[in-house]
């Protein structure tokens, strides 16, 4: 192609400090983070029987911690501190799912995916008394009875009905960074003294909570004064004046806010887990102040720039701590720290702001893997915010993801949530939408697998894959040949659906009643409104808002599956229902014609009505099922699509399915149709999507879209993919996120992976570095259907 | 034109949704098939013969000769191309049964309404877009009449609409048909009458003719012409172009290159067109020819971007 046009200068551009930053933290090597475990193990050891509470004993634990956690200041850094003892880290939380994932800890070094530097002198303590200290101590192990739990465990590892996210720990929240800003660890321990005050209406249980919340301060405290003593030491008076104001009083300047909120991030990632923990509407929050530095004219843009983009590469100082079977689940290295710009305000405009586009300039200029950049856009979003926000979507790296404010407001208010609350909503994680500072929706609680229910019934009560010990695991074992119209066949989905979430739930509920009975979480309920005025834990359902969020994926492989078999089976009755399944079991070995005729019938992502309703069907299915229940902290549960790479992991344990994919192969990517079925185009495949009624999700959805950088490119592309973007949104869509890839640039990528270290592709509900995702990955972005013309 | 409550028809060969580079915005281009000049680097082959064709993707075949067992007129053969026109009768048996998609009917009558419907279904991303309708082909004033509703109908929807053409038709029969289009691709070719006939099989004066008037009475017109080497790119004939654009106070065209995907469907239906055996058009020769028009104050489009050269 011909590009004449000069390339524009990205706006922000990156200098001295902050390259040699960027550098620095580029060439660092991810290293497992031991001390969190080796500390917590100590004190568990040694100190935890001198205190009584649950509480106290989480809170202590954290204070010993960072008390004693190694610390530094690197070279330039204009925010500090790090969440591990290492520069770029990986946390291991030993009581929680730490130890499943330490089954690595011999070759976390050596993999080939995600390397993880690891000294001898921790992994040996990790391996002599980490390890054998928590294997029947960690929350998971006390939730169940060990059989049970053992069971449990295996199928979780081989991700095959559901997988609950939830047993790591529950994170996911989005901590009340305002709050926090306007008030500083001193206020907030002024409103629990006040509350300790009332002490007639609190019970002993109230009592203990509160008095662990003010030794989480204490702790956040020490951590923060360690550093300032380090930096005075060191001869820093920038970090040393800083650290004067933060964490104590009120933020008085941007740059403090953003080290008094990192603070925070860190630390609700140490206590709890590094997942979801997510930053809110930081250009609304952070605007009272912006107004401050501008009307005191101490306000540089530069400054603020180049402070917000040291802060990204602190968010992506955290990578999670996964083995190489989590990999495959979630792929990429997300922490899911995500972050919010624009959208409404509570006064129904349009509430970008000056921050909101010198945000979207750093966004673009400065490429990073945390955080997960969310944009909210509005039919009454200004021209110039949605313009500027697609225009740097189509400058490529798959961020910001773009969130439709119309439709996610509409469906958080039929879930009860007053109007002006869910204005304010932001995202959690992936792409989960909350309410900041006042929701405790344990949005990621678990992922369920649609398909397996169809495998279930072709299987006659039993899964058709799945090796030797397959057991009765369907709700019922209705022969094949008794079903005799399409009609019955979807109820039977509809039951076995049920029957399995039934299961998905029992487990669920012990897991969170684990959580609130061995993990419970002081420090990140200081954050969450309702805890402190409850004078209960969030873990306990402290929290205003409470929820836990399912989310059902493969829905287009179950649509398309149903919709050939109708087609094959109950319209054209060329073949039986027994025939389907036999070339299931098969791997549609000798049944090459049947295939073709499955293949033929119509899928999901043409446009086509009669599978669309079909995924329509189910969407409404799945919602009724999940939302029929309640966790036990006292909120509904709610439906979510979005995937990760989960569908790739369910895909692998799965035998092949009437859709014509094969055995093995990967299931849909969340809302999007199957990989390669989408043969009309982005408009006709968008059309499909929208036919599904996504308020059935409020706990969102993901929808990744692809288009090679050939087509979205220059003026004209930005504008072409903001009219499909406004398109599908006025046409109900929730969620979009767009890759602009350059397939050449990819295939150099694996061939050179060195070359392309910052090369940033979108994966589900977040970004990582295309180097970063294992081979298997690397080939499903590149072969995943190109949208060209 | 149209009759009260009959909706007319014409054989479609493709509906092709999200297309960027025909008109602006997120459009629906619609081929209509037939076409009365025979271009020797003609990119749509399938569209030359106005009548309905059963193709044949060699490609897709996995020889089942499903077929074979249900064709009623002894139609298909083993060989290497699998229908035997002659016999053929479109009874369409042969497609339904194919599993593998290897034989497809193209250029199915749709009358304007059922057309209509088809387009609709992306409007919401017409209107998100500033985009709409194509009408190209083939060559689709071969449809007046057909052509004439369908306009009617899109005005009425408010669907923006773009025609395609190489400019051979009644003008006055077509007048009031090209009135309702909101933009109009008029194709040049080559201007020299003797060279123009013996490439595309067509005298050029119509033609000419026809842009001029379109141009003198000031409808949306805008002229594309392709590079074709060693047919449309002589520099006599990039003068030739200049001096009309200027004598019809045109001063941008869109320029295109020749590519040669369309050799590929050569064979799949039955028709005259011979391969070129051309590449596709070399980026430094496109570059030559856009800034000899730019030299000559004639602004290049490409792709719907001005093509700049400072």
């Amino acid at each position: 192609m011909i590009q004449l046009q000069k390339i524009k200068q990205s706006p922000f551009r990156i200098t001295g400090r902050l390259k040699q930053l960027q550098d620095d933290h580029l060439s660092t090597k991810a290293s497992l983070g031991a001390e969190r475990a080796i500390h917590y193990t100590e004190f568990f050891k040694k100190n935890a029987k001198k205190y009584d509470s649950k509480y106290m004993k989480m809170a202590q634990a954290l204070y010993y911690h960072l008390n004693n956690r190694s610390i530094r200041i690197y070279p330039g850094e204009i925010i500090i501190g790090t969440h591990t003892e290492h520069r770029i880290g990986a946390i291991c939380q030993p009581e929680l799912a730490g130890t499943v994932m330490l089954e690595d800890l011999f070759s976390f070094e050596k993999r080939s995916t995600n390397p993880l530097h690891i000294d001898k002198k921790s992994k040996s303590i990790l391996l002599k008394k980490v390890i054998p200290y928590w294997l029947s101590k960690n929350v998971l192990a006390k939730s169940f009875s060990t059989a049970k739990g053992l069971k449990y465990s295996m199928d979780q590892l081989k991700a095959t009905f559901y997988i609950i996210n939830e047993a790591g720990g529950i994170a996911h929240f989005l901590p009340d960074y305002e709050k926090l800003i306007n008030k500083g660890t001193n206020g907030i321990r002024k409103q629990i003294n006040k509350k300790i005050s009332e002490a007639e209406n609190l019970t002993p249980q109230n009592r203990d909570y509160l008095k662990a919340s003010l030794v989480s301060l204490d702790a956040v405290e020490v951590f923060a004064d360690r550093y300032k003593k380090l930096a005075f030491t060191q001869g820093n008076l920038e970090i040393v004046e800083m650290l004067e104001n933060v964490p104590r009083k009120p933020a008085s300047s941007l740059k403090e806010a953003l080290q008094q909120i990192w603070f925070f991030q860190m630390i609700i990632q140490i206590e709890s887990l590094d997942q979801g923990i997510s930053l809110g509407r930081i250009d609304q929050y952070l605007y009272p102040i912006y107004q401050k530095e501008i009307k005191a004219k101490v306000f540089s843009e530069n400054d603020f720039k180049e402070t917000f983009a040291a802060f990204c590469l602190k968010l992506s100082e955290v990578i999670p701590l996964f083995s190489k079977r989590m990999t495959k689940l979630f792929g990429g290295l997300p922490s899911g720290q995500a972050l919010t710009i624009g959208g409404i305000g509570k006064d129904n405009k349009c509430a970008a702001n000056e921050l909101t586009y010198m945000i979207l300039d750093v966004i673009e200029g400065f490429k990073t893997r945390q955080p997960n950049w969310h944009a909210r856009i509005s039919k009454r979003s200004c021209d110039k915010y949605v313009k500027r926000a697609i225009q740097v979507v189509a400058g490529g790296g798959g961020s910001p993801a773009l969130y439709n404010d119309d439709v996610i407001i509409g469906a958080l208010t039929k879930r009860k949530i007053a109007k002006p609350r869910a204005q304010n909503y932001a995202t959690i994680g992936c792409v989960e939408p909350g309410i900041p500072g006042e929701s405790f929706t344990s949005s990621d609680a678990a992922i369920f697998n649609l398909p397996i229910a169809l495998e279930i019934i072709l299987g006659e009560g039993k899964r058709i894959s799945g090796g030797l010990f397959k057991q009765q695991s369907g709700k019922n074992k209705t022969r094949l040949k008794d079903i005799q119209t399409f009609d019955t066949l979807m109820e039977l989905v509809e039951v076995e659906l049920a029957h399995q979430i039934s299961y998905l739930k029992k487990n669920l509920d012990k897991i969170e009643k684990g959580n609130a009975d061995f993990h419970p979480t002081p420090f990140s309920s200081l954050l969450i409104k309702g805890c402190i005025e409850s004078a209960l834990d969030s873990t306990e359902g402290g929290a205003l808002f409470n929820a836990s969020g399912i989310q059902g994926i493969g829905l287009a492989d179950l649509a398309d599956s149903l919709a050939a078999i109708k087609t094959v089976v109950f319209d054209k009755k060329e073949h039986s229902l027994e025939e389907v399944a036999q070339a299931c079991r098969n791997d549609f070995k000798n049944f090459s014609t049947l295939k073709a005729k499955l293949i033929k019938a119509p899928k999901f992502g043409n446009d086509d009505a009669q599978v669309d309703e079909i995924a329509a069907r189910i969407a409404a299915m799945f919602d009724k099922i999940v939302s029929s229940y309640k966790n036990t902290r006292g909120g509904d549960w709610i439906p979510g699509a979005y995937s990760m790479t989960c569908h790739n992991a369910f895909g692998a344990n799965m035998a092949a399915l009437p859709s014509g994919r094969g055995q093995q192969e990967s299931l849909a990517d969340g809302l999007a149709p199957s990989d390669g079925s989408d043969m009309a185009g982005p408009t006709a495949s968008l059309n499909s999507v929208t036919r599904i009624d996504h308020e059935h999700f409020p706990n969102g959805v993901n929808l990744n879209i692809k288009f090679s950088s050939n087509i979205i490119r220059g003026k004209k592309g930005s504008d072409i993919l903001r009219g499909l973007v406004t398109g599908y949104f006025n046409n109900g869509g929730m969620q979009v996120q767009v890759n602009v890839l350059d397939k050449k640039l990819l295939e150099d990528a694996i061939v050179n992976p060195d070359k392309h270290r910052n090369m940033l592709v979108r994966i589900s509900g977040y970004s990582a570095y295309f180097t970063d995702l294992t081979p298997q990955m690397q080939r499903e972005v590149i072969d995943r259907t190109f949208h060209g013309c | 034109m149209t009759r009260q409550g009959i909706s007319q028809t014409a054989p479609i060969s493709e509906i092709q949704r999200f297309s960027l580079h025909d008109g602006p915005g997120i459009r629906t281009l619609v081929f209509l098939k037939g076409c009365l000049l025979g271009c020797e680097w003609c990119q749509n082959p399938e569209s030359q013969e106005i009548s309905p064709a059963i193709a044949f993707y060699k490609n897709r075949c996995k020889k089942s000769f499903e077929c074979l067992k249900v064709c009623p007129d002894d139609a298909i053969t083993k060989g290497n191309h699998r229908i035997n026109y002659t016999k053929c009768t479109m009874c369409l048996k042969c497609i339904e049964v194919c599993n593998y998609q290897a034989l497809e009917l193209i250029g199915e009558n749709l009358s304007a309404q059922d057309l209509l419907q088809a387009v609709l279904v992306d409007k919401h991303y017409y209107d998100s877009s500033n985009g709409g309708v194509t009408i190209s082909g083939g060559e689709a004033t071969l449809h007046s009449g057909f052509l004439d509703e369908f306009a009617s109908l899109c005005q009425k929807e408010n669907i923006d609409l773009t025609l395609e053409t190489c400019g051979l038709f009644s003008f006055t029969k077509l007048v009031s048909t090209l009135a309702k289009f909101d933009l109009i691709y008029f194709d040049l070719k080559i201007l020299d009458a003797r060279l123009h006939k013996k490439a595309t099989g067509a005298d050029n004066k119509v033609i000419i003719e026809n842009a001029r008037r379109l141009c003198d009475q000031k409808f949306p017109v805008e002229f594309r012409f392709t590079l074709v080497e060693g047919f449309t790119d002589g520099k006599e004939n990039l003068l030739n172009i200049i001096a009309f654009l200027k004598e019809v106070k045109k001063d941008v065209i869109h320029l295109q290159k020749y590519h040669n995907l369309g050799e590929a469907k050569i064979g799949i239906v039955p028709g005259a067109q011979k391969k070129l055996g051309l590449p596709a058009y070399p980026d430094d020769k496109f570059l030559a020819a856009a800034s000899f028009f730019y030299q000559n104050q004639i602004k290049v489009l490409f792709d719907g971007e001005v093509v700049a050269f400072d």
